[in-house]
């Protein structure tokens, strides 16, 4: 198992299936540190921003004790030579950005919530960072970094031990310390700075006569260092993105495992040394193998450092589409909190140096069937941006988007907007592509068929070249939208709203609402669409009417975000106001908003988007009608991914003692944590996702086969015994007589296996008038081997089942 | 401050010879220096490393080796096939007693200083007893083929290790027969290229430790005949090694100018478990460091590019001062040229030649800091070729720039010039 601390949660993960096995929540904030309780490697201690430890069964979710400390926990270490007590980072009193180290006793108490109150200082000074202390050989020391300087205590002399390195930067060396590790069975500390150099130190029980050797192969900072158990390799990592191995301290013989993806942030090695663990910035944690090769990669929602595309819905799968790693589009699946695929825009590789310019995606579209996706990829130069537009054709064989057309410097200047006519069925002759630029002009672009003049290849080809250039008054054109039914485009110019054609391409009409420029448009859905909703940047909501030309209706509002619902009228707005964001939730045909959910949260939200569920949610009440076939998603500035969950308090099923009416579903901050020593052990900063108050549908058709997987193996009767539970489960409900005899056979025989034939009944007891032949032949069997034994009886009977479910 | 011309003077062409050989004087306070020229220079670390004497090099004297022996005396040995005594007090060689048995590779004296073995080209150690007075040849240990690049004493005299191409041996002193030899390449690339072992030192627990042209600096049992470290430090060849009198740090120089310090290191804190750990890596070279020793509170290294480096131990330096100080010498600690003030010449000193500048003069004034067109290019006069095999000692030219003198170990020759470059000799 690989356990990790994910905002509020601590995940548990299966190192073979990469599967979420398990959610443990109960702390009120971030959960900073989590470690095996080394006494137990069944228990796990977590400790939070909450103030409290929790001792955990992760093997079932099930929280055993709370201890609360009672200030802010920062990080958590646990020692085996210790008994009952752990070490925690917390902040000094009276004294701001000054931590130290403190032991606290857990107290042994009956109850379920103890108090821990008995603290001792073993270290001042420390870093507030998890990394930046470990404890050495058998718990004989403790070390902490800060800055430039070290210090190492020993628990049983008492002495302490501070070192400390030049400060100055010569040569563009910079000595500061990033993190720290110790050497498992000797007396040997590893340091990495923030130059990439590492040192190894020994001999540090002299006051001076203390000396290191230096490893260095990072050209940029050391993010985390990690001993293999036996010591004799040291593992590293940093912005390079790839994993450094270096055996025996020697700087001659190292390994690398280059192309991670993304920087390194954590390493952990699990506890039998088979595997090792990187957790990298985007989110991802990677399992790697002893022998250095990569094994496999948990991957959730991608932190990418700007989400410049905004959120878009696929079409095809409903995931969600926005900037994944550097020059790349992922595919985030919401529902199993995993990336589908990520795709390569840029085709470029990515080098990783601070200033250097990189081209990425800046805007993305899909069409209305998700058949052609377009991309606006740019290379930030202050002057003369470098820009691509670049349009994609799903194929079905290979189940990807193909490169179909790249044009090149669409727009002398930066996109601002690109929106695809959507016409339903309509599809391939009426695709229309506009893009809005900030040179004023907002072009369209058709496809155009090829043929092909030699014979070979007769098949047309397609491909997508501009049709027409609009501009209005040499303003900057700044948005677009198209109608619903793809007659009407609306082109926003900096003040105005410039309403067209979309056949013959002619200026309908304008609006205009000054002061201010348009921030965003939008066309009313169904009912109302014969509405035009725009939003300015002073602050105002205006809602036209395209059949009377006239403002129908205008509200104060400061909207950032200006949502469609495309399967509803529904149009959401979020605002930002006095440091908080409120959504509005409204119809076009009438000013009154009908859903108003104020202070959403603290940070600004930069985009929103509908995801169309599966089905539609039922129990919404009244409020959350609008909910019904759409969720609604936000991601804030520091890239959290909010959801609106309709559900009531009580409903939902987490035990947590935090459960706002919004859901925090992605905390990508970057904080995380060291964990257990177990098996897998690991630190992550990950993604839960307001899943669990969906779902189990899939689940409750197949009990049995749940039950048969989730039940320890050694409590399981014979494999033969089990298949047609197994079959019959599978069956559709025709069978589910005989499934219900086996079931009984089952109780009678073990007692162990009570929970699975209970599970069988419950759905058995539908059908009686179908089976009555397999009854029969139940019995005659029974007659038949009265003298045979009891088991051979049951294979018997269990053979005729499966007969009679051909 | 008065005005002053400053001449730029960018015709030395002085090519200063490398640093061949270290030798630290045992228990005692001097190092002795050897130069590729064959010049032996002694520094005296009590008197803030000053440099002491020099002892001018000569033609047929290449010295490959030098060592302290029954006290205070310096003895060494080179490819010429002699080994030479040095008179500290007059500043020349002594005596010399040939070693018989061709080019001379390396000589070591054993602890008490009793006794010098040297390691030949033929493939023989030989053991010379130190009498007052010279030496004298005492006996022929075991020889095998190959050159024995590398010599050391056991420090209780029983043993002498020496190494060769691919292969050091441990021999007994008192049987003179080979007890151990060990192939060092055992277990190297396919590639077949002989694995030269540079240096070699012989510790009291019965450890050998071996520096080899791969790079690697070895730790061996040798009764055991078995490899128990093996540290890579670079990329090429390592050539000089050196032991603190305590056993316990190492220090090594690479061919690429870096030198390392390897430490015994106890593995855990109080155990008795201890391990040789690649410390500190200094790169103040930019040539060969062929040559290393260690003092009690210094690294000392000399490399072909001339420079000494002095590189003090911080956690062994009691106080701060004089010690403490990283120092370099970098430029010959000798007076190489002379100037003739009123004649406006130049005098410089080179190992076998003298050659004669007048310098470059201007018409024009100028501010501090100016560069003044000249209106005379400097001038070269006169090079003086020295004869026979002896290296130039010390020269002269006076004030007026008629007269010139320079000496060599046993001769003073004085010159006479005339402006328009005639030399005049007179005893």
């Amino acid at each position: 198992y690989l356990l990790c601390a994910s905002g509020d949660f601590v995940k548990v993960y299966s190192v073979a299936t990469e599967e979420t096995l398990r959610l443990m929540g109960g702390h009120a904030d971030l959960v900073t540190g989590i470690q095996l309780n080394p006494h137990n490697h069944m228990q796990l201690y977590s400790s939070s921003l909450d103030g409290s430890i929790k001792l955990w069964d992760f093997m079932d979710g099930i929280p055993i004790k709370t201890f609360t400390v009672g200030c802010n926990l920062l990080a958590l270490y646990t020692l085996a030579s210790a008994e009952d007590s752990v070490f925690v980072v917390i902040p000094k009193k009276g004294e701001r950005d000054t931590y130290q180290l403190v032991s606290v006793k857990l107290t042994k108490g009956a109850g379920q919530d103890l108090e821990a109150k008995e603290l001792s200082v073993v270290l001042d000074g420390v870093g507030a960072s998890p990394k930046q202390i470990a404890f050495g050989r058998e718990g004989e020391y403790v070390v902490s970094v800060k800055e430039v300087n070290l210090q190492v205590y020993f628990f049983k002399r008492k002495l302490l031990n501070r070192f400390s390195l030049r400060a100055a930067k010569t040569k563009g060396g910079d000595n500061q310390f990033s993190c720290v590790a110790c050497h498992p069975t000797e007396d040997c500390i590893a340091t990495g700075h923030a130059d990439g150099k590492i040192r190894l130190w020994r001999n540090f029980h002299h006051r001076k006569e203390y000396t290191y050797s230096t490893l260095h192969w990072h050209h940029d900072i050391v993010m985390d260092l990690a001993f293999s158990v036996e010591g004799t390799r040291l593992l590293s990592g940093g912005v390079e993105s790839v994993l450094v191995q270096w055996h025996n301290e020697s700087s001659c013989q190292k390994d690398f495992l280059p192309r991670l993806g993304s920087p390194i942030e954590y390493i952990t090695m699990s506890s039998d040394g088979a595997l090792c663990c990187t957790l990298h910035t985007d989110n991802r944690i990677t399992i790697i193998n002893s022998n250095l090769r990569f094994s496999r990669s948990i991957q959730g929602l991608i932190k990418s450092r700007d989400v410049k595309t905004g959120l878009v819905v696929d079409p095809r799968t409903k995931a969600l589409v926005m900037n994944g790693e550097p020059g790349h589009l992922q595919f985030y699946c919401l529902q199993s909190d995993q990336q589908l695929f990520s795709l390569d825009i840029v085709q470029r590789q990515y080098i990783h140096e601070a200033g250097l310019k990189q081209s990425d995606l800046v805007k993305v579209a899909f069409s209305a069937q998700g058949t052609w996706l377009a991309t606006v990829e740019e290379r930030e130069e202050v002057t003369d941006p470098e820009l691509e537009l670049k349009l994609w054709f799903y194929e079905e064989e290979t189940q990807s988007f193909k490169l179909n057309t790249r044009i090149n410097t669409p727009h002398d200047n930066h996109i601002t907007d690109m929106c695809f006519r959507d016409m339903g069925e309509l599809e391939d002759d009426s695709l229309i592509l506009v893009t809005t630029g900030r040179d004023c002009v907002f072009k369209v672009w058709v496809m155009v068929e090829d043929t092909d003049p030699e014979g070979k290849y007769a098949q047309q080809s397609v491909s997508w070249s501009c049709d027409f250039v609009g501009s209005y008054h040499n303003y900057q054109a700044t948005n677009c939208c198209f109608s619903e039914d793809g007659s009407l485009l609306a082109v926003s110019f900096e003040e105005t709203v410039t309403v067209w054609d979309s056949v013959t391409w002619d200026l309908k009409c304008t609006f205009c609402h000054p002061p201010g420029n348009i921030r965003n448009i939008c066309f009313g859905r169904l009912t109302c669409s014969k509405y035009l909703i725009g939003a300015t940047d002073y602050g105002f909501l205006c809602c036209w009417n395209l059949l009377t030309c006239a403002l129908e209706w205008s509200a104060h509002l400061n909207v950032v975000v200006l949502q469609p619902d495309p399967l509803s009228e529904h149009i959401a707005a979020v605002s930002w106001l006095s440091k908080e964001s409120s959504l509005f939730v409204f119809k076009p045909n009438e000013p009154r908003p009908i859903y108003i959910q104020r202070n959403l949260c603290k940070e600004k939200i930069l985009l929103a988007a509908f995801v169309p569920r599966d089905e539609p949610e039922t129990t919404g009440s009244e409020k959350h009608l609008w909910l019904r076939k759409s969720q609604l998603l936000f991601l804030t500035d520091t890239q959290e991914l909010m959801t609106l969950s309709t559900k009531p308090l009580e409903e939902r099923l987490t035990a947590s003692s935090k459960q706002l009416a919004v859901e925090e579903s992605l905390p990508v901050t970057p904080f995380s944590l060291l964990l257990g020593k177990h098996r897998r052990q690991q630190s992550q900063e990950d993604t839960d996702l307001g899943k669990l108050v969906v779902h189990n549908k899939h689940e409750q058709a197949s009990p049995a086969v749940k039950e048969l997987l989730h039940t320890p193996a050694h409590v399981l009767p014979s494999a033969s015994f089990l298949c047609p539970i197994f079959i019959n489960s599978l069956l559709i409900s025709k069978e589910n007589k005989s499934a219900e005899e086996v079931a009984d056979e089952v109780e009678m025989e073990s007692e162990k296996t009570e929970d699975d034939s209970d599970e069988e009944r419950d759905i058995t007891e539908m059908e009686q008038e179908d089976t009555s032949h397999i009854e029969l032949l139940g019995e005659m069997t029974c007659k038949l081997s009265k003298s045979q034994e009891k088991e051979l009886r049951k294979i018997r009977k269990m053979d005729y089942s499966w007969i009679s479910a051909f | 401050m008065g005005e002053f011309e400053v001449h730029r003077v960018r015709f030395f062409g002085l090519v200063p010879a490398g640093v061949r050989c270290l030798a630290c004087q045992p228990r005692g306070s001097r190092l002795a220096l050897a130069r590729t020229d064959g010049a032996v220079e002694v520094y005296n670390f009590a008197a803030n490393y000053y440099q002491e004497k020099v002892i001018p090099g000569h033609d047929a004297r290449a010295v490959e080796s030098l060592c302290w022996a029954a006290g205070d005396r310096l003895f060494g040995a080179g490819l010429g096939g002699d080994i030479t005594e040095y008179d500290l007090s007059r500043l020349s060689a002594a005596r010399a007693a040939d070693g018989a048995g061709g080019p001379i590779w390396s000589m070591a004296a054993n602890g008490t200083g009793t006794q010098l073995a040297i390691g030949c080209e033929d493939g023989s150690v030989k053991i010379f007893q130190v009498v007052p007075g010279g030496i004298q040849f005492e006996r022929n240990l075991d020889r095998r083929k190959g050159r024995v690049l590398c010599l050391s004493w056991h420090p209780s005299d029983t043993h002498i290790a020496a190494g060769s191409i691919d292969v050091f041996r441990v021999i007994d002193v008192a049987s003179g027969q080979t007890v151990q030899r060990i192939m060092v390449n055992y277990h190297v690339e396919k590639v077949k290229r002989e694995c030269v072992v540079w240096a070699i030192a012989l510790l009291s627990r019965g450890t050998v430790v071996t520096a080899d042209s791969f790079g690697r600096v070895q730790f061996w049992d040798w009764q055991q005949g078995t490899l128990s470290e093996s540290h890579t430090v670079s990329t090429s060849a390592v050539l000089s090694l050196a032991v603190a009198e305590k056993e316990d740090s190492i220090v090594v120089g690479t061919s690429t100018g870096a030198t390392y310090q390897l430490q015994l290191l106890p593995v855990k804190l109080g155990g008795s478990e201890k391990r040789w750990v690649r410390t500190k890596p200094f790169q103040h070279h930019s040539h060969d460091v062929r040559a290393v020793a260690h003092s009690p509170t210094a690294l000392i290294s000399g490399g072909l590019d001339a420079q000494l480096v002095i590189r003090p131990l911080m956690e062994k330096v009691q106080k701060k001062g004089y010690d403490a100080v990283l120092r370099k010498f970098t430029f010959p600690h000798r007076r190489l040229v002379s100037c003739a003030r009123k004649a406006r010449l130049l005098l410089f000193q080179f190992s076998q030649h003298l050659e004669l500048w007048r310098l470059g003069s201007t018409k024009e004034t100028g501010k501090d800091g100016e560069v003044l067109p000249l209106c005379r290019m400097p001038e070269h006069l006169v090079q003086l070729k020295s004869k026979g095999p002896e290296h130039i000692y010390c020269s002269c030219v006076s004030p007026c720039g008629t007269w010139l003198g320079y000496s060599t170990t046993s001769r003073f020759h004085l010159y006479r010039v005339r402006c328009d470059g005639i030399s005049l000799r007179k005893v």
